[in-house]
């Protein structure tokens, strides 16, 4: 990969030689080795001050073998020819034990599924940033939110991924995260901002403090809101943890198979307004991710909702081969799982939020949510908090901080009202590990039930 | 490794640290996934590695590597005086650490039988006997078994003098049965959801659990919830079983009574606690039934263990004696924030990779008297519920609401029709303030959850829940939409 300096966490020729022994193993029929490698510091503050502070090198190589129709797979920390022959040779007892698997369509054959193109997002200060620099950013977000309590993090990180298989699969490709949260607690109240991005550069930590400052502040003097069904506003951030939910409920092709997605039994139906179109699409511009799967099949952008029409699941190998169609480069690296989409975006439209909010007579504003899950993957029924500052709406302007409400929310049912789209889609990356980003605008929900409250 | 980490030490000591510690971890874990007659998945894997935590300048810092070789744990060991000099510069005070003896010591956590000694060939063929049971009842489209198994040793070395060598070996196993009848979907699991039941024991668990045995009642129960009216909304009584119990204290007092939560340092993100500091000893957390403990020292639990990953050594405290919260769960840091002058023993780290956090070990309700069917026998008119499904509490663990796989009405003391999609909501104290009955020691088990979620860079802990079914008046259920 061009461009890749001293922040890459592993290379190209570093992976083919340390899996070259471990492709040739004479017994097996068929041998891929996928090798994750990242350099992560995160600086996390509390209280306004750094309470933990780390930095993580992580390696994991996972070697999957095929003996006589059977599939094991075998994982190892250590990227040397002899961990790696040895985690082949475990898989391989681990196959021959096993029973053959009807449902496994091979291992990708690069002539028949193309040779993928990497994403590359990627920024060489941000893979290098050192701890002090870290610090300093964080002396910034606590600077500027001017909190005596403020939390949070720093973080950036540095990625790289490959695939090589013994059918000839060769890819590589690597990308670079910065992310930066803060919550202000006033005592009173609480508020909220976020950034993340690719290149630390294009962070800017002050407005994010900035931002959870004002929320905090406008949040002050909160009473009980009443549960009902709403108008509501919802800022991109519990935009984004509803389309991560929506992808997690049934935007893959094995939710499709077993019945569990909306997909199964809704394809082709409206479930959305017209300005409804969610995709997985890795290389939408603010998205940060891999130009690959997995298994090394090129990845493609998905239409999964289109212009508010049920369209398609994101789909593997092994349920393309299932459904009949072309894998569309998803493998989440789990057949028990199944395929992924790690890069969801709902696409912007072009309100701005204050008019997003004026268009709203009687509702509410919400920033974030908090402890979500699926109540019912068929209907996307979710359920969660509201967090870190909600505001009833009046006449189309915020009006008084209300207490955190919990809802009880069918996604598609909330598309299905939007009665708007913002224009400012916002990348977020995901809460645990490292794959994928999440892309959301805030919308103007025509409909959203709150069932209960709490008393902050 | 022992060699490894002792350079390691050396060179954070010498590189300035105030205090030092390194843990060395290597795992290996065997996960089997069996749906119909397919092995779905089967993954081997084995991790090491080290990190090394240090004090400088009064400010903690961390850095760990899987690379074992050449000059690595010297280079880690700088890294981590680095980042704690870069904390320092934005700290109020100094890091302070109560006292624990260096203990020098050796512990193992008992189990009978090698569960990674067992022919993957038996494994397979057991899962397969359960799944086949299951997928032979109509309306059944994905029968699932799974194994997972865990074994792991480390070393912990500490500037202080210590030095502790521990293995655990956990076995884990379940099955559960999809009913699908167009978008009425429906999920039935034994004897836990979630990938089952997991202990720190050998293979005998796997073999004291049944699971072909279980497999037919199981998918039954999967295909007759197709058929069940949903659980009405309403307030009403409710008895729990064992495995929602678990859930219910783990969200609603497991993670509010951490004291790293309850001081704020975790508040961007899992939340902080509706528990202040000054409510020691006097909050009432609910009604006088309810006692909880944690206790690291309980066989069986996947939270037990010798010494935790500051090296102070397990203990079992009480956290809710007679409803009143009397304990939090402390480490070296915090402890001296509630007046304790050791740190009751609860930090531990995800693997070598991470920072050790305040992490429940086994949150326990402690058992009261008679049986379930005792519990359902007072019961006019309510709903038992059985099995968690799902979760979600505020950002206080205040406010919230569990789903469970199935219910049945309860009419005049006995079980009636079926109930599907049962959920119940509530506010923490009120609910375990309405409790007014736990079931005795015969119907008590220690649950595991494997995936418990805290910490940036978010870390997954293996937790233990000693609880059995408990009876809870005037809750609100059902409630949706």
């Amino acid at each position: 990969v061009t461009g890749a300096g001293a922040g890459l966490p592993i290379t190209s020729g570093q992976v083919k030689a340390a899996a070259a022994d471990a492709l040739g193993l004479a017994a097996a029929e068929g041998v891929e080795v996928v090798v994750v490698a990242s350099s992560t510091g995160l600086t996390r503050y509390a209280l306004s001050e750094i309470i933990q502070n780390t930095v993580r090198n992580e390696i994991r190589a996972y070697v999957r073998v095929v003996s006589g129709g059977r599939v094991a797979t075998a994982s190892t920390s250590q990227l040397t020819p002899e961990a790696l022959v040895d985690a082949a040779t475990r898989a391989l007892e681990a196959a021959r034990a096993s029973r053959p698997d009807p449902d496994f369509p091979g291992l990708p054959d690069p002539s028949r599924v193309g040779r993928a193109q990497p994403v590359f997002r990627w920024d060489e200060a941000t893979a290098t940033r050192a701890p002090a620099e870290r610090a300093d950013k964080v002396r910034q977000i606590l600077g500027a939110s001017d909190a005596e309590n403020a939390a949070g993090i720093f973080e950036t990180s540095a990625h790289a991924y490959a695939v090589v298989s013994s059918l000839g699969v060769d890819c590589f490709d690597a990308f670079t995260r910065c992310v930066t949260t803060c919550l202000v607690d006033n005592g009173e109240s609480t508020g909220w901002g976020e950034a993340s991005s690719h290149a630390s550069d294009r962070v800017d930590v002050e407005a994010v403090a900035r931002r959870a400052a004002e929320k905090a502040q406008r949040g002050r003097g909160a009473g009980d809101g009443k549960p009902g069904t709403y108008e509501v506003v919802l800022e991109a951030p519990a935009v984004g943890v509803m389309l991560d939910y929506l992808s997690y409920a049934g935007m893959g092709a094995k939710q499709v198979i077993e019945g569990e997605s909306f997909l199964a039994t809704r394809r082709g139906q409206s479930v959305g307004a017209e300005s409804i179109t969610v995709t997985d699409d890795v290389y939408h511009p603010e998205s940060v991710g891999l130009g690959f799967d997995l298994e090394g099949v090129p990845k493609k952008r998905v239409a999964v909702i289109e212009r508010g029409i049920a369209h398609e699941p994101v789909s593997d190998l092994r349920t393309a081969h299932k459904l009949g169609v072309e894998s569309s480069g998803h493998y989440s690296g789990s057949s028990e799982f199944g395929p992924y989409a790690s890069n969801p975006v709902l696409e912007a439209g072009r309100s701005s939020t204050e008019d997003l909010v004026a268009a709203v007579a009687d509702g509410y504003l919400v920033t974030r949510f908090h402890y979500v899950n699926v109540l019912d993957r068929p209907s996307t029924l979710l359920t969660g908090m509201t967090r870190d500052g909600t505001f009833r709406v009046r006449n189309g302007e915020i009006a008084e901080p209300v207490h955190n409400f919990r809802f009880a929310q069918s996604v598609l049912d909330a598309f299905a009202s939007t009665e708007g789209v913002g224009s400012d889609a916002i990348a977020f990356a995901p809460e645990y590990g490292s794959f994928g980003s999440t892309v959301a605008p805030p919308l103007h929900v025509g409909a959203f039930t709150f069932a209960s409250t709490t008393s902050h | 490794v022992k060699d490894l980490l002792v350079r390691a030490l050396d060179a954070a000591v010498g590189g300035g640290a105030s205090y030092a510690d390194v843990r060395g971890v290597e795992s290996l874990s065997e996960s089997l996934s069996v749906r119909d007659d397919t092995v779905e998945g089967l993954d081997r894997a084995q991790s090491s590695g080290f990190g090394v935590r240090v004090l400088a300048d009064g400010a903690w810092g961390f850095a760990s590597s899987a690379v074992l070789e050449g000059a690595e744990p010297e280079r880690i060991a700088a890294l981590a005086v680095e980042v704690a000099r870069a904390s320092a510069t934005a700290i109020s005070r100094a890091v302070e650490l109560v006292a624990e003896p260096a203990h020098v010591a050796t512990w193992r956590s008992p189990f009978d039988k090698d569960p990674f000694a067992v022919p993957l060939e038996e494994k397979v063929a057991l899962l397969m006997a359960a799944t086949e049971q299951m997928a032979a009842v109509p309306a059944i489209r994905v029968a699932r078994g799974t194994m997972d198994l865990l074994r792991q040793q480390s070393h912990f070395l500490s500037c202080e003098g210590a030095h502790i060598t521990q293995e655990v070996v956990h076995t884990a196993g379940g099955i559960e049965a999809l009913a699908v009848e167009g978008s009425n979907v429906q999920t039935r699991s034994f004897p836990g959801s979630f990938r089952g039941h997991f202990a720190s024991a050998g293979y005998e668990l796997i073999e004291e659990m049944d699971l072909p045995g279980n497999a037919q009642r199981t998918a039954e129960e999967a295909a007759a919830l197709l058929k069940a009216p949903p659980c009405p909304a309403t307030h009403t009584t409710l008895v729990l079983d064992g495995h929602q119990v678990m859930l219910q204290v783990h969200e609603s007092i497991g993670h509010p009574t951490e004291l790293d939560r309850v001081l704020g340092m975790e508040a961007a993100f899992a939340g902080t606690s509706f528990v202040g500091v000054p409510d020691l000893g006097h909050l009432r957390y609910g009604s006088e039934l309810v006692n909880i403990t944690a206790d690291a020292t309980i066989p069986g639990g996947i939270g037990s263990f010798g010494y935790d990953d500051e090296g102070v050594e397990a203990q079992r405290v009480d956290l809710i004696r007679d409803g009143v919260l009397v304990g939090f769960q402390t480490s070296r840091e915090t402890a001296a924030a509630v007046g304790e002058q050791r740190s009751n023993g609860t930090m531990r780290a995800e693997g070598w990779e991470n920072f050790p956090l305040i992490r429940m070990t086994n949150i326990n309700l402690l058992p009261g008297s008679g049986s379930l069917d005792d519990l359902i026998a007072d019961v006019d008119d309510g709903i038992f519920m059985a099995t968690n499904k799902s979760w979600s509490i505020d950002d206080k663990r205040k406010n919230f609401q569990f789903g469970c796989e199935i219910a049945w009405e309860i009419k005049n003391g006995r079980l009636g029709r079926m109930l599907k999609d049962p959920r119940y909501t509530g506010i923490t104290p009120d609910f375990w303030g309405s409790c007014d009955a736990v079931a005795g020691p015969s119907e008590w088990r220690v649950w595991g959850t494997p995936n418990c979620g805290k910490g940036q860079p978010g870390q997954t802990m293996r937790v233990g829940h000693g609880t059995s079914p408990a009876r809870f008046r005037n809750v609100s259920v059902g409630v949706a939409r």
